[in-house]
């Protein structure tokens, strides 16, 4: 990795990344202090939910509101924090590889003395980094959330938060690699964005699809946000060791994918 | 030094460089003369280590800058034909981030640089003229003393003051040993600096001369304008190569003969005497006819 390169893409990057970051640090606060006022008529949601075909309540995790970490797991780990981290990985990784090769800033990174393997690697780790400070902030604002506004009048088991918190990290860690990969071999910004965005969004709706109806529940198999469920880590289902390991590892084989491939390509610099 | 041997690259749209080969020796300044679109940026980003060859090869230091990307880079200083920077920064923080990828800690010679080019270094760059991000961009090829100097159309954007600061400064690191690789499409930029050019034509070399040699061989036109349509008559019929004439003016092309042309037009009342800059195939006209009367 190259340090100074780092620095340099921090400092470029760290404002957008801290506005998501406390965008979502404050959307999570906000569930917590709805929450109480929800707890009051747990039972009448669930009858309202009832009331709706099953598929819909599936799709938008509408279920569990006994519990405070299964009502933020519903409302925010299944929806609005998903798509943030998508916007962030299309976009950033976006940035820091096919925008440079576009505009011809990459001519100059590559004109010093640092292979292309050391300025993938280091792009792959700023955008790591960001989804790590947004992930984090979200965590200790869920914590904090906790504390002040939760006290111990309400469920809530910190152990089965931060698994859920680890596992929006790690989808993200496979997303931002896939969306890192088609950067790293684009030529043209507006392309790479118009195709990570049509796969990570792809991939959303499928999983959405195959939630909505049993019939094409097979649609949800096609897509990597099945191996992430928040409704289940928080409804105190098993560690989902197997979901966690495939998602290291799709990012892990795409971040090498993206370095092997850009270290070998014809750049238009 | 710096050799290019053989180097062939095609494009999907058939156009590309055909086994270009060359050598810049060390303390050297070379010319890559052509006009816009004839493989200059291309060789020169093949030299970059930008894009693998489809066969042949460039080395610097005796290292292959294909398989040694990354490394050889350490000798070499290079400005872009396009500058592009990376957003949000201004001129000096770009260069003290470039410092730090290049490892050079010395910022002394940055600081002389920056107060030869004349420029506010603490601009941010999406406010800077296009000559101002030359001068950025030429600050940038320099400041960590590199062995080889790789510039592809350096001058472009400068006023003819900054030009010729320009001149002088390559010529005052050429004195201390350091190589120079230079592209432009016009022979008067650089025939000030170089010692040697290469001509480029549609992906292809056509020569590599001396640049005195192709100093004779460069063909200039004059327009003449005298005071009289006699005089004009007169010196038409010399046995200069006329291009043309219309009234008084008669415009003639002069290729290494000037004291002849200048004896002949003194003979006469002179009015006006202009200079047509022409591209690059007007000038070596001959030389690209002879060599395609070759081929």
């Amino acid at each position: 990795m190259s340090v100074a390169l780092y620095k340099q893409m921090m400092r470029v990057n760290l404002k957008g990344i801290l506005n998501y970051a406390f965008g979502s640090a404050f959307y999570i606060l906000l569930m917590f202090w709805l929450y109480p006022g929800i707890a009051q008529n747990t039972a009448a949601l669930d009858d309202i939910v009832a009331t709706m075909p099953a598929g819909v309540g599936r799709a938008f995790s509408l279920s569990g509101f006994d519990s405070a970490e299964a009502f933020i797991s519903g409302e925010y780990y299944g929806l609005i924090l998903v798509l943030i981290l998508a916007i962030v990985s299309v976009q950033l990784s976006t940035q820091l590889m096919a925008r440079l090769v576009d505009r011809g800033a990459m001519a100059y990174l590559l004109s010093t003395p640092t292979t292309r393997v050391r300025i993938a690697l280091t792009q792959a780790c700023v955008l790591v980094s960001g989804l790590l400070i947004i992930m984090g902030a979200t965590t200790l604002a869920g914590f904090a959330g906790k504390a002040w506004l939760l006290s111990d009048r309400y469920a809530f088991d910190a152990g089965s938060f931060a698994v859920l918190n680890a596992a929006a990290f790690l989808l993200f860690f496979a997303v931002g690699g896939i969306a890192f990969l088609v950067s790293a071999v684009s030529n043209d910004e507006k392309k790479a964005l118009g195709i990570s965005g049509l796969i990570v969004f792809g991939f959303y709706s499928l999983d959405l699809l195959g939630k909505l109806a049993d019939s094409i529940a097979w649609m949800r198999d096609l897509s990597i946000f099945s191996l992430y469920r928040p409704g289940e880590i928080a409804g105190g289902g098993a560690f989902p060791a197997l979901g966690f390991a495939l998602l290291a590892a799709i990012g892990l084989a795409s971040f090498a994918a993206a370095t092997a491939l850009f270290k070998r390509r014809d750049l238009p610099l | 030094m710096l050799t290019v041997e053989h180097l062939t690259k095609t494009f999907a749209n058939g156009k590309g460089i055909k086994d270009v080969s060359f050598e810049v020796r060390r303390g050297e300044v070379f010319g890559f003369l052509g006009p816009n679109g004839a493989g200059k940026s291309t060789t020169i980003r093949h030299i970059m280590g930008f894009m693998k060859p489809d066969a042949g090869r460039a080395t610097v230091n005796g290292l292959d800058t294909w398989l040694s990307q990354g490394k050889v880079q350490s000798a070499i200083g290079y400005l872009p034909g396009e500058i592009a920077f990376i957003e949000g920064m201004t001129g000096r923080g770009f260069l003290d981030f470039l410092s730090g990828m290049q490892r050079a800690q010395d910022r002394r010679r940055r600081e002389a640089l920056i107060e030869r080019l004349q420029f506010d270094a603490n601009t941010p760059i999406r406010k800077m003229s296009k000559g101002m991000k030359q001068k950025v961009g030429i600050v940038a090829s320099l400041m960590h003393d590199p062995e080889v100097v790789i510039l592809d159309e350096p001058t472009s954007g400068l006023d003819p003051l900054m030009q010729k600061v320009f001149v002088e400064l390559v010529l005052e690191e050429k004195a201390k040993g350091k190589t120079f690789l230079m592209s432009s499409h016009s022979f008067p930029e650089i025939e000030r600096t170089c010692d040697r050019a290469a001509i480029i034509r549609d992906g292809a070399i056509v020569t590599i001369a001396d640049i005195r040699e192709l100093q004779r061989m460069q063909r200039k036109l004059f327009e003449v304008t005298f005071e009289t349509e006699e005089e004009a008559s007169a010196f038409a019929a010399a046995g200069l190569a006329v291009e043309s004439r219309e009234g008084n003016r008669v415009r003639v092309a002069v290729q290494g003969d000037y004291g002849r042309f200048a004896e002949e037009t003194a003979r006469r009342r002179v009015r006006n005497i202009d200079v047509f800059t022409q591209n690059l195939e007007d000038i070596f006209m001959e030389y690209y006819d002879r060599r395609g009367a070759k081929g």
